[in-house]
């Protein structure tokens, strides 16, 4: 029981905050929180991958994009055109396609949210099974690159890509009902409903890991971290666990796409720029690289402050400049920066000098 | 216990956020979306360098109508994300009076609705047609049509007896709506287009696509439609190569730094642009010399740096606005409505025409064809 009470404390922060800012006239601020509990999602998601299971991914962005792209294409690909046929007539009969007008009176057929968010999460982690087999058997800088090489593949298919609407992305993304009544849509008037949907999404994913993490897979992936081929000899199969998270926090990533896509009402291939990945990494590095409430904590602060332009021009260098710092002065992360000992350590080594 | 302090820090740092803003009174507020930084910034960072110029010498004036306006610039480095956030952040927590850009079509499609919802106007500084077709009630956009850019190219094609092409574009933003346009225009003109080649926005090298076309011998001249370096590279290459087929360029070439950048092989060039790159070339009596010499020179004194057409649609958008307090006060729903009344307005992309339709208020005549001779833009032919 005792490992849920941070859950609770979360729980009681996300509606304390809300209902401060109603009280406030602040509700503003709930947009920005909205985007970036989605973001702190893959954050999650990629410190368990990094953390736990001690391997690097630096293309994660490129499994969000997956997720938002194939959404964002899905529900705004108009297959009027191609109604006739028999596929076509098919899904539309299994209530797979929505059929609807857009502003402009013109007829529009596009899929179901719902069944693109399925499909979306589906390609993802089919793509990540299929990287991850190889991939994963590589190890430090050669997994590091291999991940990179794969966010730029997804990157330039982005801008090369018609259906992707190349480098304008894609426009007009309809709003996602999940239930009747309950929509991710950017709407000004959903804002508050949005907020809900975002943290309590943010609070199921924490309940499912804080589970994972303490759970024979949790202490087979401490083992792998520790020692990978100690874990091996000790009969832990550290390939299919391996695999098992990567693919894991890819589906997360796509899944936070995904929804983002739909709040925000459409993705640009930003989203799944090196630069995003890079972000994405220095983030869990600074809430220390195995502690998940470390990186939602950074991860909604950071994004949150990124979004609203606080860093301004210096943006992706604030983030740049933050994964060197962190790598150099704090591996643990700031949370866990022991300044105290650390500070004794350096008197002790000057004092050692003299 | 570590966890539980943690969840207690999260709660201060959320808290410490939440303090409410004060508003000031007396100022307008207008917000501004640019690519500052990132990929675009050659369209944001003039379009910003003006927008803060002009704000000044606006308010050491006294402002507009006594009204000071106060800049809130935010710089999207082209991010969409960005774009959709602090278009949310202006409107609802800045409560601005305006938006003017974003800089790229990608993520002015992207707020179009943000705007249209919080009753907001936008005055975005990117060029594709979309933005003002269909018209949208708060949305309007300075920049020339890309349509009209390609019909001023063929035509001053067909002048010179060519009908059969290639085109090249970069594979950014512009590159793609420019191949569009070029390929919806080629039939109607009589063009036939016999090859079309893609290349990188950071391409540095283009001799191989240059190879491949010059074995066509049918081809009777390229046109390039991007809005980086490769403009000059390629004329560089086709030089090399001794290929001598006219180069069309598409209007991202105002930029005199591309001719710096491919000194003689620059020579030739045709391009169409808005009158901004020679003003001092126009007639007396031409109705955007004086404001055209006057932005030009400002620009060029203060920031050290040669005028391009990309700050100009700031220019515009920021004047237009301008326009629109005066005659309407600060009331949003007037001066919006006072935006569409705006006539015979001569800024730097032409002499602007709104009206309840026509959210872009340029002309086919807004563009006027230019070469490259002796290093410099001179305007072409006739």
């Amino acid at each position: 029981m005792k490992r849920y009470l941070p859950l609770l404390a979360l729980l009681a922060v996300v509606i304390f905050v809300q209902l401060l800012t109603g009280w406030t006239e602040t509700g503003f601020y709930l947009t920005q929180l909205t985007m970036s509990a989605y973001y702190s999602l893959v954050i999650i998601g990629l410190c368990l991958l990094m953390g736990y299971a001690g391997q690097i991914s630096l293309g994660h962005a490129g499994f969000f994009a997956i997720g938002g792209y194939t959404s964002a294409i899905l529900t705004t690909h108009n297959l009027t055109p191609m109604k006739d046929q028999a596929l076509v007539v098919l899904l539309a009969k299994v209530g797979c396609l929505v059929a609807s007008k857009d502003e402009y009176g013109a007829e529009l057929l596009v899929a179901q949210p719902w069944v693109a968010c399925l499909l979306a999460v589906t390609a993802a982690t089919l793509v990540a099974l299929v990287l991850g087999g190889p991939v994963l058997k590589l190890k430090g800088h050669y997994l590091a690159m291999a991940t990179l090489g794969f966010g730029t593949i997804i990157y330039r298919l982005v801008l090369a890509t018609w259906l992707c609407g190349e480098a304008d992305g894609i426009s007009s993304v309809p709003p996602f009902q999940l239930l009747p009544g309950l929509t991710v849509s950017g709407g000004f008037g959903e804002r508050i409903s949005n907020y809900y949907i975002a943290w309590g999404l943010v609070v199921l994913f924490m309940v499912l890991l804080i589970n994972l993490v303490h759970s024979r897979a949790g202490r087979a992936l401490r083992a792998i971290h520790g020692a990978e081929d100690a874990a091996n000899a000790m009969g832990v199969n550290t390939a299919r666990f391996k695999l098992t998270i990567f693919v894991l926090s890819a589906a997360v990533a796509a899944l936070a796409g995904v929804f983002l896509t739909h709040y925000n009402g459409g993705i640009g291939p930003s989203e799944a720029g090196i630069m995003k990945s890079v972000r994405y990494v220095a983030i869990v590095a600074v809430g220390g690289m195995a502690s998940i409430w470390g990186a939602l904590i950074m991860g909604t602060l950071l994004n949150f402050l990124s979004m609203r332009g606080v860093f301004g021009t210096y943006d992706d260098a604030v983030f740049g400049a933050i994964l060197i710092i962190i790598m150099l002065f704090a591996p643990e992360g700031l949370l866990r920066l022991q300044l105290w000992p650390r500070l004794k350590e350096l008197k002790k080594s000057w004092g050692g000098e003299k | 216990m570590k966890k539980v302090l943690n969840t207690v820090m999260a709660t201060m740092v959320a808290g410490a956020f939440l303090l409410p803003t004060a508003a000031l009174a007396e100022t307008i507020k207008v917000g501004a979306i640019l690519a500052v930084t990132g990929g675009a910034s050659f369209l944001g960072a003039p379009e910003a360098r003006t927008l803060e110029m002009l704000a000044e010498e606006i308010n050491a004036k006294g402002g507009v109508k006594g009204n000071k306006i106060e800049l809130i610039i935010k710089d999207s480095g082209g991010s969409p994300e960005k774009a959709i956030s602090f278009a949310k952040q202006l409107i609802e927590e800045d409560k601005v009076f305006a938006i003017i850009g974003p800089s790229t079509t990608g993520e002015t499609m992207k707020i179009k609705q943000i705007a249209e919802d919080g009753k907001t106007i936008l005055l975005s500084c990117a060029a594709a047609e979309v933005i003002v077709n269909p018209v949208a009630k708060y949305v309007f956009k300075t920049p020339q049509k890309d349509s009209d850019a390609v019909k001023w190219i063929f035509e001053a094609m067909k002048e010179k007896k060519i009908s059969k092409i290639a085109v090249l574009t970069g594979n950014d933003g512009f590159g793609s709506a420019g191949k569009a346009q070029l390929e919806a225009a080629a039939p109607e003109a009589g063009m036939q287009i016999l090859a079309s080649e893609v290349y990188d926005k950071g391409a540095t090298d283009l001799s191989a696509v240059v190879a491949k076309l010059m074995a066509n011998k049918e081809i009777q001249a390229v046109v390039n439609w991007s809005i980086v370096p490769a403009q000059g590279i390629l004329a560089k290459n086709m030089r090399q190569a001794g290929w001598d087929v006219p180069l069309f360029q598409s209007h991202g070439f105002g930029n005199i730094k591309y001719v710096d950048a491919s000194g003689a092989a620059a020579e030739g060039i045709i391009f169409p642009a808005g009158r901004l790159l020679a003003p001092e070339l126009l007639a007396a009596n031409n109705p955007q010399k004086a404001p055209l010499m006057k932005y030009k020179a400002d620009y060029e004194a203060k920031f050290k740096e040669p005028v391009s057409t990309f700050g100009g649609h700031a220019y515009d958008a920021f004047k237009i606005l301008c326009m629109a307090i005066e005659s309407a006060g600060t009331d949003r729903e007037k001066a919006r409505t006072a935006i569409e009344n705006i006539k015979g307005f001569a800024g730097t992309g032409g002499v602007f025409n709104f009206s309840a339709t026509d959210h872009n208020g340029l002309a086919h005549d807004a563009f006027a064809m230019w070469t490259v001779k002796g290093g410099k833009f001179v305007p072409y032919g006739k």
